[in-house]
């Protein structure tokens, strides 16, 4: 169990844009063990979502090794990296990206259905995590019927609904304010004293010092990586 | 078995996942759909419509007799027209000689045909006249439903009587019964004795709109123009006893006749020889051409229903990119995203199969009431159609599909 979460060695994600090549992500090696929480920083353009996509097993990398939970993820085919992220991963994004018309209930099932369980058992147990969340009384609410912030908890419980072993977060405040973001990342804090590792995209500095460690981005490069040194802790609401 | 039940179950998932997309855009679904059924209602409507002719003909083909030959003194021009100037002469004769030689025939009926005017107070009709002798009820399955039919009595004294079809009694008596009645055949006065049993319509075609008279009869008072020889006749029916017996008394009867007429080798015979066989094969061929032909055009529009149904789904797909992403995001494999627009398409055109069938079931039952034309849906063309349909789904939709299953994960989430 001591062995990391999650490895990368001179990992190099470039795109080719009007003939020149840009290196969105310049040679990033680094280590994440589990049960961290790591925040991840930059200013827009410095790479930091491209290495987050990566990790999250959406995007290749065009040179360089990724090692998840041991795994090198250069031998997997499209089918094996799909069964990873929906196993392994969860994912939060700024947008919520709940589907429109569609109940809470339902939302935080679709990734039990892609882990191919029974219908009875998906309701079981995505009604479970979403009243972890404190939306026991919001099941069959559609996301127009929910306030920002209960989106972004009936998102966060689709993304533990597989039990995955990471949550990777995209600017997950981005859209919220100031208070609701707070009981955000009173959540996450609570999570991951449960164990879960969590990795936090944001360019707010506030937000990130609510992660234990912060890995700041420049042109693709990792230019530091330390410790958050006065952690703030927020009240799970 | 539980590989099978999450199989199913999956698929379950999909429909339920496309007939949310398909609420969502009902008036699209609607539309879309709407070319789906047309192309299946005229398919199915193209096929009844086909069928229907096929067991017309097979009708046909039974009023006129089975095992039986027709000879005619015209060259076989195969499917051209016949030509007038090659007539030749076919006589009473040659039919009793075909009686006497040729084995297993049961029965030979010459006839005269002409056309004829029928008279009666206040009333008139013009039908075909059958100048017959008995045989020709026997070999033709002819009867009288009332009176009686022609005798031999009747033909030897070249008696003025006649034995009606329904559709000639009905102009000429209306509701009264015609037997024992007069009617002026061409100003001749005739008795009717008897009213032929009715064979119904085939394809437009009154079987019961003909009468029969003594072949005698009519030669003696009925014939505007005069014949080359005195026992001239039209055609004859010869009846054999089986169908073994027909196909080898059909090349025989051909033989005979070159005999009987010196036609010297080499040289085209003046008279066809068909049997009913060969009558229902022809006109069975050329139903079905029709049907074929009706099915091709009809399926042009469940072609254009398909490309509408592709059309509709790369809209959906390009829509939806986000949702794929998502979905992808969440752990959805290629084949899941795939099959997802597999279904959606798939349940779009059953839809439509559904209904056109119910439209072309409703079409054909009206059809066949106000047009008197068998239109008969089978169970396995509704089947057949719905299935079809479902198949223009899967191959229409393939292409949109496959294309959402192609996307890359984090480009499809970036899209707007």
């Amino acid at each position: 169990m001591t062995a990391p979460l999650l490895e990368t060695h001179d990992l190099v994600k470039d795109y080719v844009i009007g003939g020149e090549v840009l290196h969105a992500v310049n040679s990033v090696s680094l280590t994440i063990k589990r049960g961290e929480f790591v925040a991840i920083m930059g200013a827009s353009g410095s790479g930091k979502s491209t290495f987050m996509n990566m990790i999250g097993c959406l995007d290749v990398p065009t040179s360089g090794t990724l090692l998840l939970d041991g795994i090198d993820t250069k031998t997997l085919d499209s089918d094996a990296l799909a069964e990873i992220r929906n196993r392994k991963i969860g994912f939060v994004f700024q947008q919520f990206n709940l589907l429109a018309r569609t109940s809470a209930l339902d939302n935080v099932a679709v990734p039990l259905i892609y882990a191919g369980l029974g219908y009875s058992e998906r309701r079981a147990r995505a009604q479970a995590k979403l009243e972890a969340m404190g939306l026991g009384n919001r099941l069959q609410n559609t996301p127009a019927k929910l306030s920002g912030g209960q989106q972004q908890r009936v998102a966060i419980a689709r993304a533990l609904v597989t039990n995955p072993l990471m949550l990777l977060a995209d600017e997950p405040t981005g859209a919220l304010d100031t208070q609701t973001s707070l009981d955000i990342m009173g959540i996450f804090q609570k999570l991951n004293d449960e164990g879960i590792t969590l990795i936090v995209v944001t360019h707010e500095p506030d937000i990130a010092e609510y992660a234990a460690r912060r890995i700041v981005f420049r042109d693709g490069q990792v230019i530091e990586d330390a410790a958050v040194k006065s952690r703030r802790r927020a009240v799970a609401g | 078995m539980t590989n099978l039940f999450n199989a199913v179950a999956g698929w379950g998932v999909n429909i339920a996942i496309a007939m949310t997309a398909l609420r969502t855009n009902l008036m699209r679904s609607i539309l879309t759909t709407l070319g789906v059924m047309i192309g299946v209602f005229s398919v199915i409507l193209a096929v009844a419509v086909g069928n229907g002719a096929q067991v017309s003909v097979t009708q046909q083909i039974a009023t006129l007799g089975s095992n039986m030959a027709i000879v005619v003194p015209q060259p076989d021009s195969g499917s051209g027209p016949p030509r007038s100037t090659d007539r030749g002469r076919l006589t009473e004769r040659d039919g009793q000689a075909i009686l006497r030689q040729v084995s297993g025939v049961s029965a030979v009926a010459p006839q005269i045909r002409s056309s004829v005017q029928l008279v009666t107070p206040g009333r008139s009709a013009t039908t075909q006249a059958t100048g017959a002798t008995p045989e020709y009820g026997v070999v033709s399955n002819i009867t009288a439903s009332e009176g009686r039919f022609i005798t031999e009595g009747d033909v030897g004294a070249a008696a003025r009587v006649v034995v009606i079809g329904q559709t000639v009694a009905d102009k000429l008596f209306a509701d009264a019964n015609p037997v024992g009645e007069t009617v002026r055949i061409n100003r001749v006065p005739f008795k009717v004795i008897g009213l032929l049993e009715s064979k119904g319509s085939n394809l437009g075609n009154d079987n019961d709109d003909q009468i029969v008279v003594p072949i005698t009869t009519l030669r003696q008072r009925l014939l505007t123009t005069a014949t080359q020889g005195p026992d001239d006749v039209t055609l004859l029916f010869v009846g054999f006893i089986d169908e073994e017996s027909l196909l080898m008394g059909q090349q025989e009867i051909k033989r005979m006749l070159r005999d009987r007429y010196r036609v010297p080798k080499g040289r085209i015979s003046p008279f066809t020889v068909r049997t009913t066989t060969e009558i229902a094969e022809t006109t069975g061929q050329v139903t079905q051409i029709f049907q074929a032909v009706l099915v091709a055009i009809a399926s042009i529009s469940l072609l254009v229903g398909g490309i509408g149904i592709m059309n509709i789904m790369l809209v959906s797909v390009t829509e939806r990119t986000r949702e794929i992403g998502l979905r992808m995001a969440l752990g959805a494999k290629r084949s899941d995203i795939r099959n997802q627009f597999l279904v959606e398409a798939a349940v779009l055109c059953v839809i439509g199969g559904a209904i056109g069938l119910t439209l072309a079931l409703v079409a054909a039952a009206i059809f066949q009431k106000v047009a008197d034309f068998p239109a008969p849906v089978g169970l396995d063309t509704a089947l057949l159609s719905v299935a079809f349909s479902a198949i223009i789904g899967i191959l229409f939709g393939g292409y949109p599909a496959i294309r959402a299953s192609r996307l890359s994960p984090i480009e499809a989430l970036r899209s707007e």
